[in-house]
């Protein structure tokens, strides 16, 4: 079962939780287990966190579109902004043998989704995340 | 499930305990960074309670962290405790259960 969904959020930590839902549910919807569900949100949540603080420096009136695409193989997440271009050098995740404070959210999504891409779209940040499906796993039940 | 985060700050003994509840994103870590290094002040041995929490990312562990070396400098000690769920996942994944000390119970901090 294929489908599409897209949201748009402010630029603003409290609607956090809203985006995070979503991504849970979406993920839940393609019949993934829990575990992968908390990664996947975990994951996405990390990516709106980042074009909040970097992207936007913190400005909360902006906004960010969220946008789902499964098909039977994969979520296609891809999140877009207008904020500024985000430094390929911090794009890397953070070396995990140390304590420093930043770089993590960055070093989770790599860990976590399948694919992990960026690139410029119609003057846009596009950010893209994939998790891969197992066969089958789309949940088809109607209602 | 408890949306926002809230901390509350008990003593037992010698420790004082933070008990945490609820989800620590990028909204509710500032908070949470700020409580715990007020309650740090205040004690030689302080225990966080994250049994409650249901959702905790990077931010969190960020501020964490940094409770954690403050403490360190300050010769001070730090436990975890009710780590469990999605808190372990994110911990685990960032390889950080090592880094800090960590109890499995809360009477494992009183008496271990």
């Amino acid at each position: 079962m294929d489908f599409h969904l897209k949201l748009v959020v402010p630029s603003d930590p409290r609607f956090l939780s809203i985006a995070r839902k979503v991504v849970s549910e979406v993920s839940a919807i393609c019949g993934l287990p829990d575990e992968a569900c908390q990664g996947i949100t975990l994951a996405l949540d990390e990516a709106v966190a980042n074009v909040i603080r970097h992207a936007y420096k913190n400005r909360y009136d902006q906004e960010i579109e969220l946008d789902c695409q499964v098909n039977a193989e994969r979520i296609v997440f891809r999140l877009l902004d207008e904020g500024e271009p985000p430094d390929p050098a911090r794009i890397c995740a953070q070396p995990l043998n140390d304590v420093s404070l930043s770089g993590r959210g960055t070093h989770l999504m790599r860990t976590i989704m399948d694919e992990m891409s960026y690139k410029q779209t119609s003057g846009k940040n596009e950010l893209r995340l994939v998790k891969n499906l197992p066969r089958a796993q789309v949940n088809t039940a109607g209602g | 499930m408890q949306r926002t985060m809230a901390a509350s700050t008990r003593s037992a003994g010698e420790i004082t305990i933070v008990d945490l509840v609820g989800q620590i994103d990028l909204g509710s870590s500032p908070a949470l960074r700020k409580t715990l290094l007020n309650s740090l002040k205040t004690t030689n041995h302080m225990a966080i309670n994250l049994g409650g929490v249901s959702y905790i990312d990077s931010s969190g562990i960020a501020s964490l962290i940094e409770v954690l070396k403050e403490a360190q400098d300050t010769k001070k000690r730090l436990v975890l405790f009710g780590v469990a769920g999605a808190v372990l996942q994110v911990l685990q994944l960032t390889r950080l259960t090592g880094v800090f000390e960590i109890a499995q119970t809360e009477e494992q901090v009183l008496h271990g």
